[in-house]
């Protein structure tokens, strides 16, 4: 971790320091100056912006090291500036308190923006090395002159608003030399390690998850789970999004989702995910599994920018994204996947993600993540190759290897993919497929039309049922499949059918070759 | 803050109509914003200006760049955007303009994110003038939350009668909690059309603010793209527009 400590002026530079809090200040403090826009035309100066260096900073020190309420501004203050001009700023603040963590530092970074929004006259835009502030005439001439006046004000809010934060002080420059200085030395090692940890961020690191329910209109029963490892269907959530949302509209569309109890690590399940998601879908669903894609999977709603499917001819995963209108190996588009899956239901065999997902390290990790994957087009899987592990990005294939099922299980097999010999999930090291039956015995057991016997093939063929659904009556409800995992015990299947009006005109069902297939 | 949506069928005149109240309204307020919210027309040409991007251009970057921004808080992300390069700075009013509609894709966050941004910029002007088309989409959507004063631009074509009905209709149904739905007419040639005008208005129970003759000069302008301000300024559109600005300056000023 990059050391927090104050930046080092040197002797003998120039500063104007104060201590303690101001009395009064010449400008309102509320929040209804948020937004407020300063035109050029009515701006005193600008400070940071398009043609001049800035930064905010937060750091989090020892108690011992930040002197509460202490200000030092390195550089010219307002009173020198000339007018209409654009002068380089940076924002240091160091903070203490008990719980005042490193963590917090970029949440409470963020909320310089709405404090110095809260200033009438003063125009505070962007964030870290892009802030961009105006201040207008309106205000010094109201008696605005000196920038310790807004340190001031923003030192009170922060305290007044955070309590937690017990003492705080600002190092404030406007000396292009020391913007420039602290910025590459001080403030761009530590936002790049914040990025860093973002994708170092997991599921276990965090006590909650956040919702999103902006689908809801169009799914009433979505309920979207953001986690550090699981970013939205739609793609632009993640679980900072989630956060800042839900502390600046705590019953917005963003809410907190306690985590609970962890009940299946690999899957993903917690109990307050669960409670969650009972409660959202109005009783709907009641389990959901994170990084699961056949036992509950997350529900999908509609806007996901990915679909997986199940293809249960080379059992593995194949993704399609939504530019991609080509028809898939199993013969369909995104589109009319997307139809059947999409409106907030938990369909086993089709799931719904956010391309950020691929990123993940629990990328479907119950069932085998990447080592599952088969096929996706050429344009995603270039966008995503290099969070692929090695030895498998150059398994899946796209469709310039293989357009149809038949070539994409030629293609699997000279590639030697893993699910032709059953995958190994890494999570775990367990074996979770058992690789393909010999094609004989498929080919035969095709022709034999037996007596029904719940176990996998028919298990798998269930699977696809939604590719059935346009052949069938309007008003269908497709069934809540639930699936038991095709390596799990053969427990046999479970079908939820509600609302149905199911018309067949004819039922191939196939006898389970259940020795043939464990022995291969 | 007071928002005069103007509205009408495409060709009928209102981004005449919009340009003109921005410019006289402007000569009276300093704090105006014009925004352009009908992507077939083009306000931005007949105001004489120029802008950097359309608020569409810069969600388009935001959905493309989002999955890159880390930690970044992507509301203030937006909101820097819109205020560095959406609002263009003319000289005696701000102009946003709306752009084409969304792309393919999830735009739920994105416009849950604008929405926001927009309610709180919007509120700090005087007046809002909204160069809409006749779908109000951008009501419905709610990227807009509401109109103070309906204008319905119309000419004496059925359509644009009909198109006039039909807004008033949606108007009122999207809840935009207006205070006052007006008519004006425009490129009236005849006492005949002028009388069928006023008994529409009556009718569907439009205030009738203005009936604007047909003018070659106006006309010409308008074909040609180029600005209001070069219409002439003793043509009778130009002293009647003036005098509907009027009365809105009025009517606000009453309202407050």
């Amino acid at each position: 971790m990059v050391e927090r400590k104050r930046i080092e002026i040197p002797e003998g530079v120039k500063v104007k320091e104060s201590v303690g809090e101001e009395a009064g200040f010449p400008f309102d403090i509320s929040p209804m100056y948020e937004g407020e826009r300063i035109r050029k035309g009515d701006m005193y100066v600008e400070l940071g912006g398009p043609t001049a260096p800035g930064f905010e900073l937060v750091m989090a020190l020892p108690m011992d090291q930040v002197e509460d309420m202490k200000v030092t501004l390195i550089g010219p203050d307002l009173e020198e500036m000339n007018e209409g001009e654009a002068y380089p700023y940076a924002m240091i603040y160091y903070i203490a308190g008990s719980q005042v963590e490193t963590d917090l530092e970029p949440v409470i970074e963020r909320r310089n923006h709405d404090f110095q929004n809260y200033i009438e006259g003063y125009m505070h835009l962007n964030q870290r090395y892009d802030i961009w502030i105006r201040i207008g005439k309106n205000a010094v001439k109201k008696g605005l002159n000196s920038l310790i006046q807004i340190a001031k004000a923003t030192m009170m809010l922060y305290k007044n608003e955070l309590p937690f934060i017990e003492k705080i002080e600002a190092v404030y420059i406007t000396d292009k030399d020391f913007v420039e200085k602290f910025l590459n030395e001080v403030a761009m090692p530590i936002y790049e390690e914040r990025d860093r940890r973002v994708e170092m961020l997991h599921d276990e690191d965090v006590g909650e998850f956040y919702s999103c329910t902006l689908c809801q209109s169009f799914a009433p029963t979505n309920v979207c789970i953001v986690s550090p490892d699981r970013p939205s269907l739609c793609g632009a959530i993640t679980w900072f999004d989630g956060r800042a949302a839900a502390k600046v509209d705590p019953e917005g569309p963003n809410r907190a989702v306690p985590k609970g109890d962890l009940i299946d690590p690999i899957g993903g399940e917690y109990s307050g995910v669960n409670e969650f998601a009972k409660r959202e879908s109005g009783g709907e669903y009641e389990r959901i599994k994170l990084h699961s894609f056949f036992e509950y999977p997350h529900t999908s709603c509609g806007c996901f920018e990915v679909i997986g499917f199940y293809m249960p001819e080379v059992d593995g995963i194949g993704w399609v994204h939504r530019g991609y209108a080509e028809p898939a190996p199993n013969g369909l588009t995104f589109s009319t996947m997307a139809g059947q899956t999409g409106g907030g239901k938990q369909v086993a065999g089709f799931l719904g993600v956010g391309i950020a997902y691929f990123r993940s390290k629990k990328f479907i990790q119950a069932d085998g993540g990447w080592y599952r994957t088969v096929w996706m087009p050429k344009e995603l899987k270039e966008r995503v190759a290099k969070y692929i592990p090695d030895d498998v990005r150059d398994k899946i294939a796209t469709e310039e290897d293989a357009r149809t099922l038949d070539e994409l299980k030629e293609f699997l097999k000279k590639v030697d993919h893993p699910v032709v010999k059953g995958v190994v999930r890494p999570v775990d090291g367990k074996k979770i497929t058992n690789g393909w039956v010999e094609e004989v015995a498929e080919e035969v057991a095709e022709e034999v039309a037996a007596e029904a016997a719940p176990a996998q093939p028919v298990a798998q063929q269930a699977v696809m049922q939604p590719v059935m659904q346009p052949m069938m009556m309007p008003g269908f409800q497709f069934p809540a499949l639930q699936m038991p995992a095709p390596s799990a015990a053969p427990a046999g299947i479970k079908l939820i059918i509600k609302d149905a009006k199911i018309t067949i005109d004819k039922v191939i069902i196939r006898k389970a070759e259940k020795e043939k297939k464990g022995g291969s | 803050m007071t928002v005069i949506a103007v509205a009408g069928k495409g060709g009928t005149g209102k981004t005449l109509v919009s340009a003109l109240l921005v410019n006289f309204i402007s000569e009276k307020s300093s704090s105006v914003l014009a925004v352009d919210a009908d992507p077939d027309s083009n306000l931005p040409e007949a105001l004489g200006v120029e802008v950097k991007k359309t608020l569409g251009e810069i969600r388009e970057i935001f959905q493309v760049s989002r999955d890159e921004m880390g930690s970044m808080n992507k509301e203030q992300w937006l909101e820097g955007k819109i205020y560095a390069e959406a609002v263009c700075e003319c000289p005696r009013y701000d102009l946003l303009v709306m752009g084409r509609p969304e792309g393919e894709g999830c735009y739920c966050f994105a416009n849950s994110l604008l929405r926001g941004v927009l309610r709180r910029l919007m509120r700090h002007y005087d007046y809002i003038i909204i160069d809409t088309e006749a779908g109000l989409e951008h009501f419905s959507r709610k990227t807009i939350d509401s109109a103070d004063y309906i204008i319905i631009v119309t000419d004496m074509s059925r359509k644009g009668l009909a198109t006039a009905k039909r807004i008033k209709e949606l108007a009122e149904e999207l809840r935009l909690n207006f205070k006052k739905i007006f008519l004006i007419a425009n490129r009236i040639t005849s006492e005949d059309a002028e009388m069928a005008i006023r008994k529409f208005a009556e009718e569907e129970g439009l205030e009738l603010l203005a009936v604007l003759p047909y003018d070659s000069s106006v006309a010409e302008v308008d074909l040609r793209g180029d600005p209001v301000s070069e219409i002439d300024k003793n043509s009778e559109v130009y002293r009647k527009m003036k005098e509907v600005a009027n009365l809105i300056l009025n009517l606000t000023v009453e309202a407050r």
